[in-house]
């Protein structure tokens, strides 16, 4: 059996560390480019949203690479994620590939119930074999999301434009080959630390950005034409409100998370209604009252869940006086335009912030 | 005089509005309606909402505006969350009153009820008296008018598997009397949301306008809940939108049944959950082969030649397949 699944951020990571820890041969994806993209589009239905093409390309570009097995996240709505893996798998059976595709409905709570689930398909594999190797990619995931925490507030802070990025790269592709935790924790702290001695740029008036919106688009970069690099290289601070591993620690100890979003979002939105519409009204009114100096929503065009909130936050900027701006993506979305975009947002937020000083 | 709640033509007016008047009027209250779409009340809609937003709940907000000028007492905005157990419907339906809300400003009282029966219907019985007893202070009053709004629904219903369309079967009951003919020879499923097709100025008529053309039309509205059923169960997973279930469900059963001429599937620009359903629909068609299908999406520059157009090419395709006629 060779393996394979979409990208998402680190995902790949915990998902490669798992499964080769267990034994079973992983054909990663190759890594999301435009021709990804494009084979995507391709097979796609028109109005399916990017992660939907983007995973599709993954699928296929995998699949020429020699894997047969397919393993995608599957849901029970409202939102139509739920149900991306039947109809990519329909596709993908008129394009003539020959594979298995495995679609798991997420945790609705313990982990142990999902670990017991996957390895149901996995005869021969223990659970408790896959949950000693889970356990150790998870710490990675942790690892890596935390050192692109840092990432994102100290590259704002660079001495010489690109050269944090690079030392990151570096460092993340060290995590994902560590053996053990102690190579592990040696390789994230030594990442943090070469990056802390390249950022010694301080400025006058410093601007925080947090980014809230759709998962998919939050975790991937390539989905967002890494936007937080281009912020980071205009001089702002980011801040991404969603992280894979944050998900993952909330859903295995049934953190109320939920619960503080309602609090945070009530008087504008007062339920989930599927997707990421709930966090990202929430975490526009925390971030707003933690003082940011703007938000940043981002979410793939023709979003449903993250139009409603598109909605609502214009609201919310209003009445706690801070700047948001929306972006949605798609395939034609353009580069330059977003540019424009960014650096007319910074503008806007510096312009405000002086104002406030004066 | 009764206080008077405004009900927004649009969105699930189609599907439930006969019910929801019933319950009102029951408790004293007065209802009216927003006027039928029209220019104005689209544009109203579109300059209120971001641009994403799809044309039936641009709509809706034109709706609203229209019920506010008219100067009602309250607007009924349900949070339509689930129908039946265990299925949804699209996320705007869950947001929907706070998406007005904050949206349009200066607005009367919004009766924001929440009709939610994913876990079966206990939570329903506590939203019902809360909503009541803005009226009456009397539990069975309301829960009698909660019974009646249910039996006139399932009347309604019984009304549109006769061969009805929602607006049809809304007038049926409210004077008695429709006409309709209902004599074509050509048979057509028109699969979509019920906003989609019944608003005559969004849609342009389609309905009568294939009647005109000759066909008969059926909308899942139409069919029986067994057929929809069987269809759906052909699934490989369980469809967790009620609509797209119910449109999934039918186009399956006419392929399997073959009791149909072809299929038409309509949508809203952006639409994200026909987005996935009618890719699915599409490709099972073309597998098989025998049915034609085509599909329109419709947005708020939708032009009435465009329609016009491919529904007689697609009628003449139907017409030509049953040797009616040479090309
Ligand atoms: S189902 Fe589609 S058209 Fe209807 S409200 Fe949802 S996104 Fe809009």
């Amino acid at each position: 059996m060779k393996i394979t699944y979409p990208h998402m951020g680190s995902l790949n990571m915990i998902l490669k560390t798992m499964f080769e820890g267990i034994n079973i041969e992983v054909v990663e994806p190759p890594p999301v480019t435009s021709k990804t993209l494009s084979i995507g589009v391709k097979y796609s239905p028109e109005f399916a949203c990017l992660p939907y093409k983007i995973n599709l390309g993954n699928f296929i570009e995998a699949l020429e690479k020699g894997a047969d097995t397919i393993i995608m996240l599957g849901g029970v709505g409202p939102c139509r994620f739920g149900y991306y893996g039947q109809v990519q798998k329909e596709t993908l059976i008129d394009l003539g590939y020959d594979f298995k595709m495995i679609i798991l409905d997420p945790p609705h709570g313990r982990l142990i119930d999902f670990l017991k689930d996957l390895s149901g398909y996995f005869p021969g594999v223990y659970w408790k074999d896959a949950l000693k190797t889970f356990i150790f990619a998870v710490q990675k995931m942790i690892a890596a999301d935390n050192l692109e925490k840092h990432l994102l507030i100290l590259r704002a802070h660079e001495d010489k434009i690109g050269v944090t990025t690079k030392i990151y790269e570096k460092y993340v592709e060290g995590l994902k080959y560590a053996k053990n935790k102690k190579e592990l924790d040696y390789i994230y702290r030594e990442g943090v630390e070469k990056i802390k001695q390249n950022a010694n740029v301080k400025r006058d008036i410093q601007l925080k950005v947090a980014l809230v919106g759709e998962i998919y688009l939050m975790l991937e970069p390539f989905s967002n034409m890494d936007i937080c690099k281009s912020l980071n290289e205009l001089g702002i601070e980011v801040t991404k409100t969603d992280y894979l591993s944050d998900y993952l620690i909330n859903s295995a100890f049934k953190l109320p998370q939920k619960l503080e979003f309602k609090r945070y979002a009530h008087g504008y939105l007062e339920r989930d209604i599927g997707g990421h519409g709930l966090n990202t009204v929430a975490n526009t009114v925390k971030y707003a009252e933690k003082n940011y100096d703007g938000i940043i929503q981002i979410f793939p065009f023709t979003c449903t869940p993250e139009i409603v909130a598109e909605s609502i936050i214009a609201k919310i900027s209003g009445d706690k006086n801070i700047p948001v701006m929306s972006l949605s993506y798609d395939e034609k979305t353009g580069e330059a335009g977003y540019q424009t975009r960014l650096e007319a947002f910074k503008d806007l937020l510096e312009r405000q912030k002086i104002n406030a000083l004066k | 005089m009764g206080k008077i709640v405004g009900i927004p033509k649009a969105l699930l007016y189609y599907n439930f509005y006969p019910m929801w008047k019933t319950f009102f009027e029951e408790l004293g209250a007065e209802v009216i309606t927003s006027s039928n779409t029209c220019k104005k009340i689209v544009d109203d809609g579109v300059k209120s909402c971001v641009d994403e937003t799809c044309l039936p709940v641009k709509t809706f907000v034109g709706h609203v505006i229209d019920l506010k000028e008219k100067g009602v007492d309250y607007i009924f905005i349900p949070r339509v969350v689930s129908i039946e157990k265990r299925r949804y419907l699209c996320s705007k339906f869950l947001g929907l009153p706070d998406l007005v809300k904050n949206l349009v400003t200066d607005l009367p009282e919004i009766i924001d009820m929440k009709i939610d029966y994913y876990r079966g219907d206990d939570t329903m019985k506590k939203e019902i008296l809360k909503v009541g007893k803005i009226f009456v202070n009397n539990s069975k009053k309301i829960y009698d008018a909660y019974l009646k709004s249910i039996e006139m629904q399932k009347k309604f219903e019984s009304i549109m598997r006769k061969g009805l369309s929602n607006t049809e079967a809304i007038k049926a009951i409210e004077e008695n009397s429709v006409d309709v003919k209902l004599n074509g020879n050509l048979k057509i499923a028109l699969l979509a949301h019920s906003y989609d097709i019944m608003d005559d100025y969004i849609c342009m008529g389609i309905i009568d306008r294939l009647r005109n053309m000759g066909a008969n039309v059926f909308t899942t509205c139409m069919l029986d809940r067994d057929k929809i059923e069987l269809g759906a169960s052909k699934l490989q997973k369980d469809l967790f939108w009620t609509y797209g279930r119910d449109i999934l469900g039918a186009g399956k059963y006419f392929i399997e049944n073959r009791d149909i001429d072809g299929v038409i599937s309509v949508s809203a620009f952006g639409c994200g959950p026909d987005s996935l359903t009618d890719d699915l629909l599409e490709r099972d068609y073309k597998r098989d082969g025998k049915i034609p299908y085509m599909s329109l999406t419709i947005d708020e520059h939708t032009g009435e030649a465009g329609i016009t157009t491919r529904l007689e090419a697609f009628i003449d395709l139907l017409r030509w397949r049953k040797g009616e006629i040479t090309i």
